[in-house]
């Protein structure tokens, strides 16, 4: 797989991403909006994290969606199974931009990229890096069904690990 | 959707980044060397350069490509066609590791790269944004036949512009 797949949920669809896609991606991370997950952040610096979710097919099998809405095509964020370096483990993480908040969609783009990784590749866990203060990501996690492990490595002493297990483990 | 081609030259392989070149290329850019090329960069930083290069195919249809030795499998260094949003123009760039160097690899793999830009992508230029103080690439661009250009944009105010020579035409 040197691409994402498309994924159809029920009211998004997960596709692989345009460039097209970037300007409201580096919009987001101008802002403060951004301040839990890295930014703010210069377009150029965007540009590789935008870049590199995409290039993670190619080099390691997995990697981000664009998130959509199925009937509008409107552009609400991103879905990603990653694993740069510098992290521990495998994560599973979202980005929903502010005026698409509270709608769901978050819960749902990130179910379906879950369901991937337990289903299509065969993991057993995965883990969800988020800030303690990120309140609306933790409640996401937690919605998912995700567990607090204090015991998980983190690079980042200001984030909780939220831990999804497959359903085939916890059976 | 593009996927990265393999391209062989005399002594060379250009093939797909994989996940472990990345480990001399994060080496390269964690150290003094790539100063002159946007670094030095931690681990983190150089992943998503990296990664991002390997996106590049599936968002532009063009990106970066790992230098091996035909011979012995060593990766040598790395080259890419680049456009990212804030530039004014296609790149052609490259990066040959330490070991690699003063070999005449990054002139090899630069012009089967450009001659892969020029006769398959059907580009009819292309520059290198170079550094007034990389004294080997400023050398190298002129041994590919690239002309200092006062009159291009730049990408950064601490780059001076080589303008490639335009494809041959066939006859």
């Amino acid at each position: 797989m040197t691409a994402a797949p498309i994924i159809a949920a029920s009211r998004l669809t997960l596709r692989p991403h345009v460039v097209s896609d970037f300007p409201a991606f580096a919009a987001f991370f101008a802002t403060d909006a951004a301040r839990f997950i890295g930014g703010p952040l210069p377009e150029r610096r965007a540009w590789s994290g935008f870049a590199a979710d995409a290039g993670s097919w190619a080099l390691l099998g997995f990697g981000a969606w664009a998130v959509e809405v199925a009937a509008t095509g409107e552009f609400v964020g991103q879905v990603g199974l990653t694993r740069p370096p510098h992290f521990p483990e495998r994560e599973l993480g979202w980005i929903v931009f502010p005026r698409f908040q509270r709608s769901g969609y978050g819960t749902e783009a990130a179910r379906a990229a879950r369901d991937y990784a337990f289903g299509t590749l065969g993991w057993t866990t995965v883990v969800s890096y988020i800030n303690r203060e990120n309140t609306a990501s933790l409640a996401l996690a937690r919605s998912l069904g995700a567990v607090e492990d204090d015991a998980a490595a983190r690079w980042d002493v200001k984030d909780a690990v939220y831990r999804h297990t497959s359903p085939q483990v916890r059976e | 959707m593009t996927v990265a081609p393999s391209i062989e030259t005399d002594r060379l392989n250009l093939w797909p980044q994989r996940r472990a070149d990345f480990e001399a290329y994060g080496e390269f850019y964690a150290s003094e060397r790539a100063r002159l090329m946007g670094g030095p960069l931690d681990r983190t930083w150089s992943w998503y350069a990296f990664a991002a290069d390997a996106g590049n195919w599936s968002l532009l249809g063009f990106g970066g490509l790992t230098i091996e030795d035909r011979a012995s499998g060593t990766a040598l260094g790395q080259v890419a066609l680049n456009l990212p949003p804030h530039s004014p123009e296609r790149e052609l760039g490259w990066l040959v590791f330490a070991p690699a160097e003063g070999k005449g690899v990054a002139f090899e793999a630069a012009r089967a790269m450009r001659d892969y830009a020029y006769a398959t992508l059907g580009w009819t230029t292309c520059v290198s944004f170079i550094s007034p103080d990389n004294v080997r690439s400023l050398a190298l661009a002129q041994r590919l036949g690239a002309v200092y250009d006062p009159h291009g944009e730049s990408i950064h105010e601490e780059r001076v512009i080589f303008r490639h020579p335009a494809p041959k035409v066939r006859a």
